[in-house]
């Protein structure tokens, strides 16, 4: 019964956000984000089946079952450039979430499969704000589904694969500056597809307590190939702006995270994480309208994303049988250069601090809820092709419960 | 569970505040804006879509400076207001303002056009009170220094003090502190609208002279303030919206009948093919009988061409009636020679105003090279909206070709604060661009 319920929340509430750099999502397993978002060396449970496939094999239990859920609130306040303007991003509240199931087919294979929501970015600025020629309000999401194999060696080292199956959607509104009676121009784009990718990754054990993982998940391409354009034109342009077909290109970019892990006693572990994010992948949004006419055509918004590095640090202390708490931080250096600072993705380098908790009334299983605190920033910029200039404020609150069994 | 939902709750509510930023705080800098004129033509006036009307007026150039020098400490900005929002009636004939409409040309075809809003004008009378906003349409240079100007021209009859004075003599009564002006682009636009056929180029030295003694004035009253420089004037739309080589024959069979003609019977040297031709153009130093030769490129059709006699009655080639050349008459076309003449003018002219801006102190806008700005490929980008010298869709300039829209006078607006932000070390907040429409479509 509670699974049912559980399921259902995620069905009706299903929106992700970005939190930090770009338009990645990082939250995939409640204790790992309890401890700043490390995971890449932890064998807890089936999240490994996401942060490191070589790991999954290294997991006690015949059985581990994971679910969770994220609620984002995000609070951005815009004031524009030498404007005496502010508008504040409308409050949605995002919910990312993650399902993780493996399974111990023998003492050394594991097979696992993972549903969660890696990439996303759902953001709202309202119907009239000043940078509406640029975005109103944009829903883009991933949802990935990860079948895993995971073998391990001698008990020192692990190897996992998965292949990565993605759905993506995109609901995207912005005003057009054609004025006529009664009203300005209005374009709407829709449209969902399907993408690969793979998620490899190796899990070293050389010593009681200590634990290396290398992961490497890759590049997707969401092409949107036929989204539906629609536009709200007057009827004198109507021939220039057709609804139309229209293809949306946009990377999911690839991830290399390293971690280790290391477990002082029986009740203390610390972990680090290092995850460069191949932001690179991501040079323009491309809009290629398929219905060509003087005004349409293909169209490139240039993102020009940078490479990152995000280093993360977090430590678990194990309170009693029942308790276990958390804490951890992160830098996230955002991969925006800021001449390409867009309201689309607000982005800034955010500092992540963190803290969860987990009890298990019974044996293998636990209620683990945790929270993250984006630090508030206030970062300068201006999205140069469009000449749309202002300080981007921002602040996120991320609590997050899950829940985990094991027999 | 119950706890978790709990403590979730509370942080919703901890989080439902927003994030805050310092409010763009203005600042008047070394400037009074306390009582505030501006001084000059239609583009001061608030004209557009070809005549004065109500809300024209309220989208004024400085009527929108005015309401960013309020956040600064500037007063009330008056405007002699026109409560007709198709126009006001200064003489017999005048025409209401034009809007976007559908018309059907002399073929029957059904386009988007400019056409004659409907409804009723205010009729011409003074407005009986003293006001902020001096721009008067059609004013030259030297016109505000001439006696008597509120006799000339209805414009300023609606508003002046007195109907034997000159404008110049308005500036002491009104006590500012604080103007921008925008004046001489009608001592070439003018001449450049006649299509270089009546009305003439104001003489330099008349210009520097009225120049001298408008600013003399302004400058006596204690005010500081800027002004603007001339922009090209060729380059609005209502010298590019018509290319020169206008005419299009569809056909090559047409083509060759009308090289024929040209050939045998009128022994003209001009050669047509299929596609878009050169308009013929009368030229008094072409050769007889014509007097006819091709427009060269360069050279501009005005909007107010005849375009039923373009497209229907052969004008620019050959009379369907007659059959002889027909060519458009010189007060539709400038010349290269007339181009040159108003180019080199509008350089001499903006060489003095920035000669003299620099040497009073005042603040100069540089108008030229912003609508060289506007003009170029990429034109002007701001906050997503994309504006260029294009007629009707490029968002800036109006339907007469030559004011500006909403939309262009915010952006106008914005030049003047940068050159205000400049010279005065103030604080000006931009106006809000998004907030002003171009050229409204029906």
């Amino acid at each position: 019964m509670r699974r049912i319920t559980f399921l259902l929340l995620l069905f009706c509430f299903a929106a992700m956000t970005s939190i930090g750099g770009g338009y990645q999502v990082g939250l995939h397993s409640t204790k790992n984000t309890g401890m700043g978002l490390i995971g890449t060396s932890l064998t807890y449970d089936a999240s490994s089946i996401f942060y490191n496939p070589g790991g999954v094999s290294f997991i006690k239990d015949k059985w581990s079952l994971s679910g969770g859920i994220n609620l984002i609130m995000a609070r951005v306040t815009f004031q524009g450039k030498d404007v005496n303007y502010q508008a504040h991003l409308v409050h949605e509240l995002n919910t990312p979430f993650y399902l993780y199931a493996s399974y111990k087919a023998t003492n050394n294979l594991s097979l696992g499969i993972a549903v969660n929501t890696p990439y996303g970015n759902s953001l709202s600025w309202g119907d009239n704000w000043q940078g509406r020629f640029l975005i109103q309000n944009l829903s883009f999401q991933a949802i990935t589904v990860q079948p895993t194999v995971s073998y391990k060696f001698k008990n020192i080292v692990g190897l996992g694969f998965g292949l990565v199956w993605a759905y993506g959607n995109v609901k995207l509104n912005k005003a057009l500056p054609i004025d006529y009676t009664g009203g300005e121009g209005q374009l709407n784009i829709q449209g969902s597809t399907i993408g690969f990718g793979f998620n490899a990754g190796l899990m070293i054990h050389p010593v009681k307590g200590l634990n290396i993982g290398i992961d490497y998940r890759s590049k997707i391409n969401m092409d949107v190939q036929n989204a539906n354009a629609t536009f709200t034109v007057p009827a004198a342009v109507r021939s220039q702006f057709p609804d139309s077909k229209v293809e949306v290109a946009l990377p999911l970019p690839a991830n290399l995270d390293f971690g280790v892990s290391y477990e002082i006693n029986e009740k203390f572990l610390i972990g680090i994480n290092l995850c460069y994010v191949f932001w690179k992948q991501y040079d323009s949004l491309v809009f290629n309208f398929k219905t060509k006419t003087p005004s349409l055509g293909r169209t490139a918004m240039p993102a020009l994303y940078q490479n990152r590095l995000i280093p993360r640090i977090g430590l678990q202390y194990k309170v009693n049988q029942i308790v276990t708490v958390r804490i951890g931080g992160y830098y996230d250096p955002s991969p925006v250069q800021t001449d390409y600072l867009n309201p689309q993705t607000p982005s800034s380098n955010e500092i992540g601090l963190t803290a969860g908790l987990s009890v298990y009334p019974f044996k293998g299983f636990s209620i683990d809820a945790a929270f993250l605190y984006l630090m508030g920033t206030k970062r300068d910029g201006t999205y140069s092709p469009e000449n749309f200039a202002g300080t981007y404020s921002s602040v996120f609150y991320i609590p997050a419960i899950g829940l985990s069994y094991s027999f | 569970m119950k706890k978790l939902l709990f403590i979730i709750l509370s942080l919703a509510l901890f989080t439902s505040c927003e994030r805050k930023i310092n409010e763009y705080a203005a600042d008047k800098g070394s400037a009074n804006f306390t009582t505030y004129i501006s001084v000059g033509n239609s583009l001061v006036a608030g004209y557009a879509d070809g005549a004065l009307y109500h809300d024209g007026q309220l989208y004024s150039c400085p009527n929108l400076i005015s309401g960013q020098l309020q956040l600064a400490g500037g007063g009330a900005f008056v405007q002699p207001m026109v409560n007709s929002n198709i126009g006001v009636a200064v003489y017999p004939g005048v025409r209401p303002k034009f809007v976007l409409g559908y018309k059907a040309d002399c073929q029957g075809i059904v386009g988007l056009s400019p056409v004659l809003a409907q409804g009723d004008m205010d009729p011409f009378a003074p407005v009986g009170y003293a006001v902020n906003n001096l721009g008067i349409p059609g004013a030259k240079s030297f016109h505000l220094i001439v006696p008597g100007y509120a006799t000339m021209n209805p414009y300023y009859t609606r508003f002046a003090s007195s109907m034997t004075g000159a404008v110049v003599g308005e500036f002491a009564n009104l006590h500012p502190t604080f103007f921008t002006m925008q004046l001489g682009d009608n001592d070439v636009l003018a001449y450049a609208l006649a299509g270089g056929s009546y009305d003439s180029i104001t003489p330099i030295p008349i210009f520097y002279y009225a120049m001298k003694t408008v600013l003399g004035t302004l400058l006596a009253t204690g005010a500081s303030g800027v002004m603007a420089n001339i922009p090209d004037v060729t380059s609005i739309p209502f010298f590019t919206t018509i290319p020169y080589n206008g005419l299009v024959i569809p056909r090559q069979s047409l083509a060759d009948s009308v090289n024929m003609a040209m050939e045998h019977f009128y022994h003209l040297p001009f050669h047509y093919i299929a596609g878009p031709n050169p308009f013929l153009i009368r030229d008094m130093s072409a050769s007889p009988p014509f007097y006819v030769r091709q427009m060269q490129p360069g050279e501009l059709v005005l909007m107010t061409v005849p375009q039923d006699s373009l497209k229907c009655k052969g004008m620019g080639i050959i009379d369907v009636n007659t059959h002889l050349p027909y060519p458009i008459p010189g007060e539709y076309v400038l010349t290269t020679a007339e181009v040159t003449q108003i180019k080199g003018a509008t350089s001499i002219f903006n060489a003095i105003i920035d000669t003299m801006a620099a040497n009073r102190h005042i603040g100069l806008v540089n108008m030229n090279s912003r609508l060289k700005e506007l003009n170029s490929q990429s034109g002007i980008v701001w906050d997503g909206v994309h504006m260029n010298t294009t007629f009707v869709t490029g968002g800036a300039f109006s339907l007469d070709g030559i004011h500006l829209t909403p939309r262009g006078n915010a952006l106008s607006a914005n030049f003047f604060i940068d050159a205000i932000n400049q010279r005065f070390g103030s604080k000006i907040p931009y106006v809000d661009i998004t907030k002003y429409k171009g050229v409204v479509f029906p």
